[in-house]
């Protein structure tokens, strides 16, 4: 009984709340109202008349995770062009826990599909994680993914004074002394671990791969030599140019910050793979609302590409029946290794 | 007030209760997840008997605890507390926090004598300047979801 | 040395000036309630940074920074409460000072403390940050086992009593720590198929909760407040002069927590969490009189506040020179230096030199600023605190407890986590298991657990795995630091039973 008073405590929101406690029948119908009030608004923005009575909403735009990584850094570059674009006031939210899935579970039991409250979603989480816990809380298609924005190629990092000069170099060592290369990596089945387990398969070898929390002490695992290497994102690549060796990228084509490192595809390991970062409206949100926020991002993206493009992101422009076609991509590729590994 | 309690036995048992309750839901968990956790339970089960084994032979001294002041009002404030967090749910943040503490400042103010009606009366605009501003700088200065409820 | 003049001339702008000033009082203000961490202050500012230069931005963080971490010791010592987990040891005697009646005394302890460790913070950076960060990154995942393990020793002195139930109260908290995911395996444990505790216990929730909540039932069950109403006020000119010559008069417990704050605040990982609470057991550990800790010693507080305030300086050595975020407000800095495009490394002290050091002087203007700022709000607070009739301080301390704790990550779940583990801690404590060890488990728990795992994992081929703990230099001595720390607290544990015992056996036999 407790455990239950604690669900609805936590998962719902301040709109949900107030229609439950009138009548659950008043719910369903402000649900339909709250969207046609968004969709004259959003459309009113772009034809340039705006109804006052909504002046005063703004958007809720939930991080899952916590402050100063790539998605609140992100998030923080698109606020005021966002704010800019749709003439309507964006917070950024933080609800970090469990990897994500704490906000992705919350958001999908109680937000309501009206445009105002978006989250950011992150493949492969969204994917990884309803497949390998019991108690995710959330499904991977529960929502209306928004966009894409932008992604983060894997990348093999070792040390500048690594003996290992290329990726043959090092499968080749791996293949003699299996276990013996230590790979961090940011997480359990992330990212990085999945397209790990991944080069294991293509090329036959066994490695040891070492989670860290996040990416943050990937550097000093680097730097202090705890590690043969990393398998982690461009980024840190670019970030720790000077002293470190990009082996290899796991995009299809080179990265530009990255011009000179071959991808895995090139080397003979069909790899294609990284973090997509995007934004999802409730499930029920309507398809033009959905369109207006989508192309929103885009016209966003556009604008941080100068800033962003140095760090190492690859800007996406992913929406629209493409999304599904990534996230099948990436499902197909990922599925059989986290099924393995339940 | 003063319990006749011998605190090695209660600690030794409230240890024990913690870890049969964190050994169950441990069965299907992976050789990674699980090795530290039960080492810790471990240790715990350990050190709770331990402590039983000593309060049941060899601390003659220690059997009492004291509860300073009066039992009664902490659980009445504890329950309030809780009672509090529940009706934020319902109510939201704003008009639950201020109905909160009007009661517990009248509860907690009655120790020191009757409350007349002329300090209720004053307490109001105080209260509702504290939660109001609270409500204020959280909402829309740090920009935090504050659960609403009825009216606000 | 050019460049160096250079930033301080573009530091001595009005402009600059007010920011360190705004900054440091808001990060005081924020700091000062419990639940709102200094992480929480630097995100809320993020964004107003955007509009400023890269220099007047980094300013205005690093002033909240400072601000905010001082600013947790006014509540630690007034109402036993850390605002921020990094001062936790000012509680030991903090508190116990305020209810003597010395709480302003405290106070301008813990300013000068303050101030004296964030100057010193901003010389180690200045001066010796290349190398400082090459011992950073020697740090791997089986040295953190060991600074794990050397932090759990402070359990043998943080159990005030019963060393067993100290212990208890540690693994209690290692244990809290485990709920959640797992940091290595990724798996949900302990969740009882509820999805929300994926996240885990919040360090903060669990601190709020296990210090403040049973503070205020006990205020609300002895129907007064804690603080006599008579501080010693009217002597308080004089007062602040004496406790200068209390606090400079023993400069090697200042000296020692300086170095110690710096060296764990370069330790990735650890973080301020646990830096007050080293310094505070070595302070004692040294001290020739370490009964008096715990009761109301002046050099408690002056150990815990110097060391935390070195941290934030001394934590951006690992960040500026490698990308490595020493603890978690530094994540929200280092976001900060990549929206300018400035990356970290070496080019940030020579290319944009002018920018880095001017931001690093910054830090040493904000912790100068503490003073005044300090003083003054270390007046007003002490007075309101005083002034407040108990029962109007109960029910707004636990607002403001339940608007920090829900604020932390928009939760009501971690709201009613606060609660229950208040309530529990409060009986807890009445059996003798105190919240300062639950909290250091807690703190340790995730470090410990992930150093030990990460470690087993590398050295999976290896005959014995465990060897790979003690596999270099560096983890021999902390082992060895290990061990001689379980040493010198449990040996004079020891002495003293087995002489109690002696004394008592006799009494047990005259009593019937």
């Amino acid at each position: 009984m407790a455990g239950r008073r604690i669900t609805t405590a936590g998962l719902l929101t301040r709109r949900q709340q107030t229609h439950n406690s009138i009548n659950g029948a008043r719910h369903e119908t402000s649900h339909h109202d709250a969207g046609r009030r968004c969709l004259i608004f959003f459309h009113d923005r772009y034809g340039g008349e705006c109804p006052s009575r909504l002046s005063d909403s703004s958007i809720d735009y939930v991080i899952p995770f916590d402050p100063g990584g790539e998605s609140d850094v992100t998030a923080r570059f698109q606020e005021p062009i966002l704010e800019d674009i749709l003439d309507v006031s964006v917070n950024v939210v933080h609800r970090p826990g469990g990897g994500g899935a704490v906000a992705w579970s919350e958001f999908q039991n109680s937000a309501e599909p009206d445009g105002y409250e978006i989250i950011g979603v992150n493949i492969p989480h969204i994917i990884g994680q309803p497949i390998q816990r019991s108690d995710a809380g959330f499904d991977t298609d529960d929502w209306e993914i928004i966009t894409f924005f932008h992604s983060t190629p894997n990348a093999l990092i070792v040390p500048a004074d690594s003996p290992f000069e290329t990726l043959d170099d090092l499968v080749e060592y791996a293949r003699d002394n299996p276990e013996t290369v230590t790979l961090g990596g940011s997480g359990t089945y992330s990212a990085n671990h999945l397209d790990m387990l991944r080069l294991e398969q293509e090329a036959d070898v066994e490695l040891t791969y070492i989670p860290f929390t996040g990416t943050g002490p990937l550097p000093g695992a680097l730097e202090g030599g705890h590690v043969t290497g990393v398998f982690n994102y461009t980024m840190l690549g670019v970030q720790m140019d000077d002293s470190v060796r990009v082996l290899a990228v796991a995009s299809e084509e080179r990265v530009p910050a990255l011009p000179d490192v071959p991808t895995f595809q090139e080397e003979g390991y069909d790899i294609v793979g990284g973090a997509y970062r995007g934004v999802a409206a409730p499930a029920g949100t309507p398809d033009e609302i959905v369109e207006v926020l989508a192309d929103a991002f885009a016209e966003a993206n556009e604008r941080i590409t100068d800033e962003q493009e140095p760090l190492g992101f690859v800007m996406e422009y992913i929406s629209g029946d493409e999304i599904d076609d990534v996230i099948d991509m990436l499902a197909e590729a990922y599925g059989p290794i986290l099924e393995e590994a339940e | 007030m003063i319990l006749k309690l011998n605190t090695d036995i209660a600690a030794g048992c409230f240890g024990l209760l913690f870890c049969a309750l964190l050994w169950f839901p441990q069965s299907d968990l992976g050789r990674l997840s699980i090795i530290f956790p039960r080492a810790i339970l471990v240790i715990t089960t350990l050190i709770a008997i331990a402590l039983l084994i000593k309060g049941l032979f060899f601390s003659p001294e220690e059997r009492q605890v004291e509860i300073t002041g009066s039992p009664r009002r902490l659980l009445v404030v504890m329950a309030g507390f809780f009672i509090w967090w529940l009706l934020i749910d319902i109510l939201g943040f704003a008009v639950t926090s201020f109905i909160a503490i009007y009661l517990l400042c009248w509860y907690l103010a009655r120790v020191q004598g009757p409350v007349s009606t002329g300090q209720l009366l004053r307490w109001l605009p105080i209260i509702s300047v504290i939660v109001g501003s609270f409500y204020l700088t959280f909402r829309h200065l740090l920009n935090v979801r504050l659960p609403a409820g009825l009216l606000f | 040395m050019e460049m160096l003049l250079q930033a301080l001339a573009s530091l001595m702008t009005f402009e600059s000036v007010i920011t360190v000033l705004v900054g440091v009082s808001a990060g005081l203000l924020i700091g000062s309630m419990p639940g709102l961490t200094a992480t929480m202050a630097l995100a809320v500012l993020l964004p107003f940074t955007f509009s400023m230069e890269a220099l007047q931005g980094l300013i205005a963080l690093g002033a909240v920074y400072m601000g905010s971490i001082y600013g947790g010791a006014f509540t630690a010592i007034l109402i036993n409460t850390p605002g921020t987990p990094s001062s936790i040891a000012t509680t030991f005697d903090g508190y116990p000072m305020a209810r003597q009646g010395k709480a302003f005394e405290a106070l301008t302890a813990a300013t000068l403390a303050s101030v004296v460790g964030g100057l010193v913070g901003v010389a180690f950076l200045l001066i010796l940050a290349p190398p400082l960060a090459r011992l950073a990154v020697a740090f791997g995942p089986a040295e953190m086992f060991w600074v794990a393990m050397l932090g759990l020793t402070l359990v043998a002195s943080l159990s005030s009593g019963s060393l067993l139930k100290g212990m208890l109260g540690g693994c209690i908290g290692m244990l809290l720590s485990t709920i959640g995911v797992s940091p290595v395996g990724g798996e949900t444990r302990f969740t009882f198929g509820f999805p929300p505790l994926q996240g885990g216990i919040e360090l903060i929730v669990a601190l709020i909760g296990l210090f403040v909540i049973p503070e205020l039932l006990t205020m609300a069950a002895e129907g007064k407040g804690a603080l006599p109403r008579e501080g010693d006020f009217g002597k308080r000119e004089a007062s602040i002069r004496q406790v200068a010559r209390t606090v400079f008069g023993k400069p090697v417990n200042l000296v020692r927590s300086c170095l110690i704050g710096q060296i764990i605040a370069i330790i990735p990982g650890a973080g301020g969490n646990v830096t007050s609470l080293v310094a505070y057991n070595e302070a004692r550990r040294f001290s020739k009189d370490p009964e008096s800790f715990g009761k109301g010693n002046v050099e408690g507080i002056v150990a815990s506040e110097s060391s935390n305030n070195v941290m934030v300086a001394g934590s951006m050595i690992p960040l500026l020179t490698l990308g490595i975020p020493g603890a978690p407000p530094d994540a929200i800095i280092l976001g900060v230096l990549l929206l300018h495009g400035l990356r970290p490394g070496l080019d940030l002290f020579t290319e944009t030199g002018v920018l880095t050091n001017g931001f690093i002087l910054s830090m040493g203007l904000a912790a100068l600023m503490l003073l005044p700022v300090g003083l003054l709000g270390a007046r007003l607070i002490h007075r309101i605190v005083i002034r407040t009739p108990y029962y109007f301080m109960v029910p707004c301390i636990a607002m403001v407890t339940i608007l920090g704790t829900f604020s932390l990550r928009n939760s009501l779940l971690d709201v009613a986590i606060m609660l229950t583990l208040g309530c529990a801690g409060y009986f807890l404590r009445l059996i003798g298991i105190y919240a300062a060890p639950i909290v250091l488990g807690l703190i340790l728990g995730g470090i410990a657990e992930q150093g030990y795992v990460q470690t087993m994992l590398a050295a999976v081929t290896d005959p014995f795995p465990w060897l790979r703990l003690l596999s270099n230099t560096l983890s021999k001595v902390l082992a060895a630091m290990v061990l001689l720390g379980v040493a010198t607290a449990l040996v004079p544990i020891w002495l003293q039973r087995s002489g109690r015992l002696d004394k008592a056996s006799p009494d047990k036999r005259g009593e019937p």
